[in-house]
């Protein structure tokens, strides 16, 4: 049996790459997601490693709580005399106050030095012990040294042509300063560190620009020859005053590590659920790819039952065909993974987030687990279809095999309504029944499902129906529509696997469009600005509070309501709050107070959201407990309750003044501009662009171009998570291909009798186009009508976040069903050229 | 070019030096060797020979549905051998009608449609009255909205006898029609072939190793080796059955 079952896969060259190929992607995208976290993995723990390779210990306040800001948690900092207590403890060999935080640099122009891809632009301390340093290495120049110098990374310093001994602004959290460039800076082998910008000064300029004098962040420490790190810890931790620790360097390595592997598993689970995807619409192709041979070997298994094989042996050389080609796609699929990581690395590189670079990490487990889950979901795919193998009898060898119509079950068709009532019943509840929203994601999954099951039903009437144009193309699209119909199980499943990338892209399409149109309402609603202050790079955190005055000053401008964000600890729980100026809020922002004032707000007041409030039973005097990483506990008093989440979204608002109190200084996140009576619009906005020339980290918008900003942004997302999907797509595609090169190759006789009868090529190839065009239109139909179904649901669902108007991207739509059908014509190609080249003669001739 | 070759008017197809070789070097088998045959309009020719005696071949080659390796086929005025797929194609669907052994009809079709199928894929519009005489003539009258799986081997054969004479083609080749038929069915369609030549003056080319199918014709070709050794005007099915038995069939 095994021989036989060899045999029969090499004879279908083409059937046995398509279904390889269909399960070697998914697999593809598996293997490349765990061969790049891996290697990320790899690659941050080398550079933190290295980063801090010389440093044996870490004098630091204790954090009030453990909250992490990307890599590293928020503390107070550290008085600058314990630097002196540190320093004569025995075996300390070097011990240097460090200081970091935000810094902009400005090219020779005074232009920003932006960053892409959410990378921050940072400032530093640079050691003057070079053990201290660790990997931080000056690559040409020299040291920062006095108030007036700076080192900066290499890669800003070559792609902004900003040479050594040029003089350049630096903006930093509080006033901007011009330096000198004394040198620059690399990182091992790297000129930046994942795509930062870097300004290195000495310590007492790095304590003056980016954190406080008198202050640092933390002290590293270097150990003397042959003491150890957990030692010297001990003895430090010996003389240190209340509220400061000491930590080996290892410690804060693992730290660092443990905090940035949180955000690498988060960005494997985005991509690991495309490759899920890519899976599941991959088992479409085999299962209908094993369906499809049974049947049409149906005489050669008659033929083996006859002769004496068990159903049994028919089952499992089904199986093992299945074991076999899912374990060559998996290995397939492996190598592919290596360009797909290399390809995802390549896209990061892109758009600015370089990554430390190390080997490609492929370890056993990713070999391991694609293997397992590859194989695994092929046979899966080939089980019912092997079973339905079990049902050929032995005297079907003596009968001519006319390929069955095979109807839909009314059992099937039962349950398929049944499924989708139930998924669209939890979806209502959830919806408008304010019920848990834990229905939501399985409601969506029972509609799928529930529509998956339905479609054999449907195919039949679809492709009637979409086949009705066709029928002005004569006799080849009228045989196109009815071969499409002929067999709706085979239709239905080879449609289904485009239905589900199509769905998918779709609502991601609906959610966009009703996020942008949301936007819109949103800025109209909650504000009354006419003009907006923003930071000149959509990634950047914010800009520097000077902006604000600058445009106070501007003349037309009657207000600017600056607005600021962090994260602290609310009532007990981790969130993140606003911060506005209560002199100003009420000018620019719409924040529909209905107790309560926003002036009343002073540094110990917050403004609390309504729905926090009901559910709460917060009242105006009622104090809230809060936390802050930099300064500990802090009670907040509520003066004002609001309705109008919007702009501001947060549940806490409290004053900028109470921001810098709680958590030092911080950037502005934005500042919206109301206007003079009279003033023009225009005439305002480029005065305000005049008198920002000296601070790049700002720009000024009108609504108009506030909202294309946005939207723009969105679009991004938008592009990023359509990319990822058009792999599922894909697949649907060779699914298709895979599909009309079985129905050709079963069709040889009819296809023989059309040509002998005078049908001409083009007319066959046309016919097997119009097939196709029908089958990918049905996927494509339904993928949309059920796209636009799911993505209006997710937009209401998530109503209460702001999403408060929904809207369908018609044209896109449509040009995703247009392109479909396109798709459906390149599709059929290939299997057009061969059954235009069947053999007249081997196909009329009786054998 | 094919204008320029004068046939007479009287001769529906007819090869000159056809040969038709399979294979290369030793393996080469030789189907056809300088065969020159021409048919008469108006007649019911049968190709006869044993197994191998390259009679189907030669169908094949007068039906444009394979080309000879050298000599010319005239379907016809026209020299079909040196026409593009293309062309062909069309001659086959517009001046040639089929009847094969087996497999003659689309499944998805209902009779009625199988009927019409050339002149559908040329776009045109059947004859209806001549249509509905061809059915009349065959008693399919109450089978035509039946798809194939629902009719028996004789009714199939006749439906595909319908859609070879609906489009009024020069020429009807025939290959093995009663091949798979009981002899009542073969019986039946025999007799209308004979009827579409005698009463349409259809022309009727049939391909058979059955002495009494042969004997329905008007003129009988007897093929061996390749080659075309006699032939016998109105035959009887005993005299044919001497003459194959003659041939050491």
């Amino acid at each position: 049996m095994f021989t036989a079952t060899l045999r029969g896969m090499l004879a279908h060259k083409v059937r046995l790459v398509l279904t390889i190929a269909s399960i070697a992607l998914g697999v593809a995208f598996l293997a490349g997601t765990l061969v790049l976290t891996d290697t990320m993995r790899v690659a941050f723990d080398q550079l933190f490693g290295k980063v801090s390779a010389g440093t044996s210990a870490v004098v630091r306040t204790e954090a009030a709580y453990s909250q992490s800001e990307g890599i590293s948690t928020s503390r107070a900092p550290i008085p600058a005399a314990v630097l002196k207590q540190v320093s004569a403890v025995d075996g300390v060999r070097a011990a240097e106050g460090s200081v970091s935080g935000y810094a902009l640099l400005t090219d020779n122009s005074g232009k920003a030095v932006l960053t892409s891809g959410g990378a921050p632009t940072m400032g530093y301390s640079l050691a003057a012990d070079p053990a201290l340093r660790g990997d931080v290495k000056l690559l040409s120049g020299n040291a920062p040294t006095g108030p007036h110098q700076v080192a900066i990374d290499a890669t800003s310093a070559e792609e902004h042509h900003i040479a050594v001994g040029s003089t350049i602004k630096v903006l930093f959290q509080g006033p901007a300063q011009d330096f000198t460039v004394v040198g620059t800076v690399g990182f091992g082998k790297e000129k930046n560190l994942g795509g930062t910008t870097g300004a290195y000064f000495d310590s007492s300029t790095a304590q003056r620009v980016l954190g406080a004098p008198g202050y640092f962040d933390a002290i590293n420490v270097s150990a003397n020859t042959g003491v150890q790190p957990t030692e010297l810890v001990q003895r430090i931790n010996a003389v240190l005053p209340d509220g400061a620790e000491a930590v080996t360097g290892a410690t804060v390595v693992k730290e660092s590590t443990d905090a940035i592997n949180k955000d690498l598993k988060i960005v494997g689970i985005l991509f690991l659920a495309f490759a899920g995807i890519a899976l599941f619409v991959g088992a479409f192709i085999i299962w209908n790819t094993f369906t499809m041979t049974i049947t049409q070997r149906s005489r050669e298994i008659a033929l083996l039952r006859a002769i004496g094989a068990t159903r049994r042996q028919v089952n499992q050389s089904l199986i093992i065909e299945a074991l076999l080609l899912g374990f060559l796609a998996s290995a397939v699929g492996i190598a592919l993974g290596l360009l797909v990581a290399k390809g995802l690395n390549l896209l990061m590189d892109a758009v600015g987030f370089a990554l430390p670079s190390t080997t490609m990490q492929v370890q056993p487990r990713t070999i391991v687990v694609s293997l397992l889950v590859g194989t695994l979901v092929t046979v899966v795919a080939a089980l019912v279809p092997a079973y339905r193998a079990t049902k050929v009898l032995p005297v079907e060898a003596l009968r001519e095999a006319v390929p069955g119509s095979g109807n839909p079950s009314t059992k099937r068709v039962i349950a398929g309504v049944f499924v989708t009532g139930l998924g669209l019943a939890g979806l209502f509840t959830t919806l408008y029944a304010d019920l848990s929203m834990r229905l939501f994601g399985p409601s969506l999954l029972a509609i799928i499902v529930g529509v998956l099951m339905l479609l054999p039903a449907a195919a039949r009437p679809l492709a009637s129906l979409i086949g009705v144009p066709l029928r002005l193309r004569g006799l080849p699209g009228e045989l196109a529509r009815q071969n499409a119909m002929r067999n709706p199980r085979r239709t239905s499943s080879t449609a289904a696997a485009l239905m589900v990338g199509l769905t998918l892209v779709v609502s991601m399409g609906v959610f966009a469009s009703s996020l942008k149109a949301s936007f819109t309402d949103i800025v109209g609603d909650s504000t009354n600005a006419e003009l907006f202050v923003t930071p000149s790079s959509k990634q950047a955190p914010g800009f520097s509070p000077e902006v604000i005055k600058v445009v106070e000053g501007v003349s037309g401008v009657d207000a600017v309501s600056a607005s600021g964000y962090g994260q602290a600890r609310f009532n007990g729980k981790d969130t993140s709050y606003s911060a506005v100026d209560p002199a100003t809020a009420s000018a620019g922002l719409n924040l529909r107070l209905s107790s309560g004032s926003v002036s009343d707000l002073g540094t110990n007041g917050v403004v609390v959201a309504k729905t926090a409030a009901t559910t709460h039973g917060w009242k105006i005097g009622t104090v809230i407990p809060s936390e802050f990483a930099q300064t500990g506990k802090r009670n907040f008093r509520v003066v004002g309750i609001y309705d109008s989440k919007g702009w501001i979204s947060d549940d806490y608002v409290i004053s900028i003044a109470a921001q810098t109190a709680a958590a030092g200084r911080q950037l502005t996140a934005s500042g919206l501009v109301t206007l003079v009576d009279g003033a023009d619009k225009s005439t305002v906005q480029r005065a305000i662009t005049d008198a920002l020339a000296g601070h790049p980290d700002a720009k000024v918008l009108d609504r108009k171009g506030f909202e294309k900003e946005a939207s723009g942004f969105i679009d991004q997302l938008l592009t990023f998570v359509t990319v990822m999907l058009l792999l599922a797509v894909v697949i649907a595609l060779l699914g298709i291909v895979n599909t009309l090169v079985l129905s050709v190759y079963e069709r040889t006789r009819e296809l023989g009798l059309l040509r002998a009868v005078g049908m001409t090529r083009a007319q066959v190839r046309a016919m097997v186009r119009w097939e196709s065009v029908v089958i990918s239109l049905i996927g494509a139909l339904a993928g949309a009508a059920l796209g636009i179904g799911l993505g209006l649901g997710l937009s209401q669902a998530l109503a209460d976040e702001g999403i408060k108007s929904v809207s369908v991207p018609a044209i896109q739509v449509t040009l995703y069903v247009v392109l479909a059908a396109v798709a459906g014509v390149l599709a059929a190609v290939g299997p057009a050229r061969s059954a235009a080249k069947v053999d007249v003669l081997k196909a009329v001739v009786a054998d | 070019m094919s204008a320029t070759t004068i046939a007479p008017t009287t001769s529906a197809a007819r090869a000159e030096g056809v040969s038709k070789f399979y294979g290369t070097g030793d393996a080469t088998v030789i189907a056809l060797k300088d065969v020159h045959v021409s048919l008469q309009a108006g007649q019911f020719t049968a190709i006869m020979g044993p197994s191998g005696s390259g009679k189907s071949t030669l169908l094949h080659m007068l039906a444009g549905l394979d080309r000879p390796t050298s000599g010319e086929v005239f379907l016809g005025d026209t020299r079909i051998s040196s026409l593009n797929d293309k062309a062909l194609t069309l001659l086959r669907r517009d001046q040639i009608g089929f009847i094969f052994q087996s497999f003659n009809l689309l499944p998805t079709m209902t009779a009625a449609e199988n009927i019409v199928l050339p002149i559908r894929i040329a776009g045109r519009k059947p004859d209806q009255a001549w249509v509905q005489s061809i059915v009349d003539k065959l008693g399919l009258a109450d089978r035509l909205s039946h798809r194939p799986t629902e009719l028996s081997g004789g009714q199939q054969q006749r439906v595909a006898a319908a859609r070879a004479l609906a489009s009024r083609p020069q020429i009807v080749f025939a290959d093995e029609p009663t091949g798979a038929l009981d002899s009542a069915s073969g019986t039946e369609l025999l007799t209308f072939l004979r009827k579409a030549v005698k009463e349409l003056g259809q022309t009727v080319v049939m391909v058979t190793h059955d002495p009494t199918a042969a004997s329905y014709a008007d003129r009988v070709l007897f093929l061996a080796d390749g080659h075309v050794v006699d032939e016998m005007f109105e035959p009887t099915a005993d005299a044919v059955l001497d003459f194959m038995k003659h041939l050491g069939a």
